[in-house]
């Protein structure tokens, strides 16, 4: 039985993405050169096979198709992998890979499960917000997922090297700790990921609070998504705030990213579909 | 208790025999609602504690800004212990003091640093900023807040929003803005498409099409939608909800009540019957009833329609009944209810906010602040330059940014390492 070409190409991604975390992965625990140059390509192209899915399925339904947890996770996913590739290739952080790739595997699965076919969007879908407020929101949480995984390497560096300090018998990890960048260079890579997100959710909230305006007549109406967001923009700030003050920076911003990312997989996921609301757009 | 008999057990449309059941017990959430208006849970944005804390954010703001971010984001031109940065560099260089410091000038002028020389206890420092102007962008960014909070403020102090419904072929005055808005046709249309998990019932449009008359007196036709609201001498009008008007002939014993049978409920009225206490409510419209189990289906579009009425006897709740169009129901005390025809209504939310044009400015304002903030990063040189012996001079050179120093780091030991190599031939210099 022959797959529809955006299946094929969701099927493509999730396999690129399966098999370049694997690969870096390994890197990462090994540092053997040759992996990079298996899994960065393999990234590439899940990441190109994601984009170019979304401008097919775009194409042949004519529905803007990131209007349901399906394309907004799909998008998610590839944003992430972009932003990653970006990262890695600007900063040589290809190490960090398999840990990008899985999650993306894992949200992109997660998405395929949501998939329902080709539905017209609701009235209140039908804008032309929908092209502008959906990739900036889905794309700083890609962002935000970036920085929780450099955050979640930075204390794994952390506690690890409080660990193995001075115990012989662990020289082999602590050699592999060292072999990672130091902290303050993760922690200039977690600011920069964070850098973007912010941004691009604070235009995301711009942009959906004048969406709902036009939709609702209101700005901001306590939606469960809506407050969800602004919590999230509050964890984000703090963070910023928080890392100009050389005490907090570091190891407590490294907490409060991947905290900010809990939250934000919260305000997407967990208000999508556990909560009922306006923003409650599943299928 | 009779309250929550399920609608199965009433498909059969008949609340005689609810009437003299046991009334549903409510006064226990009197103290609830009390608390509720007390504590202007009912209309929060107009609160004294929701006020009272927007009052204390933007107070908080401001001490942050001129306590913590001013003295931070713009320190004065002072010297520093260069040793003592964590970004230092110390060179020495076969040329005269003054030289260097020209040169040194010319160089990171060169590269879009802004040099400034000031003399402190006989000691001549120079100053590079990169960037300077960005030092300002929190300072952008938190006026972006203040001004969202006036926008804000204006449509509290100024702005007013409602809702209302209008019945297919009725005119409505709006309250607050005196428009009498006609509601001519509205429409719905709602697409059924079989997914993997099954049929999906998915709204597809929502238009209402009105005759509206503003201040000008001049009626015109409007066409609103979800997303499309219209606009009326300033106020906007959306697009809100639709509903099932519906007309019902109500008899007593056989005896057309015509002055009940003439109304058009909206769904969540009620009438009462006259002589007595009790009242019936028109809870909600089943557009489509299952013709072999009788029960209402999810499907929205109108195909074998029913209502969902309820009883009350003197306020407390006694049951409810699915009741077919064109069947009866039985009240008791020789009243009956026939649910006869049903009408479309459109319902509408109106809102005029004086506060958008600043809000809109705020946004902006808020987003360049924050974008400054992120993207640039201002970063100040210390510039020391001794005269060690006759054309020998020491180069002390520190860097302060305002994101501390590891963001610095890499770019530090570049711009370093560029002075050291162009300062480091004294035919260069001399």
């Amino acid at each position: 039985m022959s797959l529809p070409a955006d299946e094929l190409l969701i099927a493509i991604a999730l396999i690129a993405y399966t098999l370049g975390a694997l690969a870096l992965l390994v890197y990462f625990f090994s540092r053997t050169p040759w992996l990079v140059k298996v899994g960065a390509p393999l990234a590439i192209a899940g990441c190109a096979a994601q984009f170019i899915q979304l401008v097919v399925r775009y194409e042949t339904t004519h529905v803007w198709p990131l209007l349901n947890l399906y394309g907004s996770l799909s998008l998610f996913t590839a944003m992430s992998v972009a932003i990653f590739i970006g990262f890695a290739f600007r900063y040589r952080l290809w190490f960090a890979g398999g840990f990008v790739l899985a999650l993306a595997a894992i949200f992109l699965a997660y998405a395929v499960t949501w998939y329902e076919g080709t539905m017209p969007p609701v009235p209140s879908l039908q804008s032309y917000w929908a092209k502008i407020h959906v990739p900036i929101v889905v794309s700083s949480y890609a962002a935000f997922l970036v920085a929780f995984v450099f955050s979640c390497i930075y204390l794994i560096k952390y506690y690890g090297e409080r660990s193995v300090a001075g115990v012989e018998p662990r020289a082999a990890v602590a050699r592999w700790l060292a072999a990672l960048p130091s902290l303050p260079q993760l922690d200039v890579i977690v600011y920069r990921a964070v850098a973007i997100g912010l941004p691009l959710i604070s235009v995301g909230i711009i942009t959906g609070a004048m969406w709902a305006k036009e939709a609702w007549g209101a700005y901001w109406q306590w939606d469960p998504k809506e407050t969800a967001a602004l919590f999230s923009w509050i964890i984000y700030l703090a963070y910023m705030h928080l890392h100009t003050r050389h005490a907090w920076r570091g190891l407590r911003t490294s907490w409060v990213s991947v905290i900010g990312f809990l939250s934000i997989i919260f305000c997407y996921l967990g208000v999508n579909i556990w909560i009922s609301g306006l923003h409650s757009y599943k299928i | 208790m009779v309250s929550g008999i399920s609608l199965s057990s009433l498909s059969t449309a008949n609340l005689a025999g609810l009437i003299n059941a046991v009334p549903v017990e409510l006064n226990g959430l009197a103290p609830i609602a009390r608390a509720i208006l007390r504590l202007n849970f009912d209309n929060i944005y107009h609160s004294p504690w929701y006020v009272g804390i927007i009052g204390l954010i933007l107070i908080s703001l401001g001490v942050c800004t001129f306590k913590r971010v001013i003295p931070a984001r713009l320190p004065p031109l002072r010297p520093v212990t260069v040793d003592k940065i964590p970004l230092h560099d110390t060179f020495e260089v076969e040329a005269s003091a003054p030289s260097v410091r020209r040169r040194l000038a010319e160089l990171l002028s060169a590269r879009g640093w802004r040099i400034r020389e000031r003399l402190f206890g006989g000691v001549e420092w120079s100053f590079a900023d990169r960037h300077d102007w960005a030092r300002r962008g929190v300072l952008v960014a938190h006026s972006g807040f203040v001004i969202i909070a006036a926008g804000t403020t204006l449509y509290w102090a100024r702005g007013f929003a409602g809702e209302f419904a209008v019945v297919t072929g009725q005119m409505q005055q709006v309250e607050r803005t005196h428009a009498l808005i006609r509601l001519d046709d509205f429409a719905y249309k709602i697409s059924p498409i079989m997914t993997k998990s099954g049929m999906v019932y998915q709204p597809v449009d929502y238009v209402s099409k009105v005759t509206v008359t503003g201040n000008d007196g001049v009626a015109k036709r409007y066409t609103v939608r979800v997303n499309h609201p219209i606009n009326v001498d300033g106020t906007l009008y959306y697009q809100a909800s639709y509903g099932f008007g519906m007309r019902f002939r109500v008899t007593h014993y056989g005896q057309v009540d015509p002055s009940l049978s003439a109304r058009t409920l909206l769904e969540g009225d009620s009438f009462d019957l006259p002589g007595t206490q009790r009242s019936v409510l028109y809870e909600r419209f089943a557009p489509t009833i299952d013709r072999q189990s009788g029960m209402p289906t999810a499907d929205p579009r109108v195909n074998n329609p029913a209502v969902v009425l309820g009883a009350s006897q003197a306020g407390n709740t006694l049951g409810e009944a699915l009741v077919p169009l064109g069947q009866a129901i039985d009240l008791g005390g020789g009243w009956r209810v026939v649910p006869k025809q049903y009408v479309l209504y459109s319902g509408f939310q109106y809102r005029n906010d004086p506060g958008v044009p600043l809000v809109g400015i705020g946004a902006f304002v808020l987003l360049a602040g924050l974008i400054i903030s992120f993207y640039f990063l201002p970063a100040r040189l210390y510039l020391r330059v001794d005269e060690i012996t006759p054309g020998r001079a020491r180069v002390g050179a520190a860097a302060t940014t305002v994101k501390g120093y590891d963001v610095f780091a890499d770019e530090f030991g570049r711009v370093a390492a560029a002075l050291r190599g162009e300062l480091g031939t004294p035919a260069a210099i001399e």
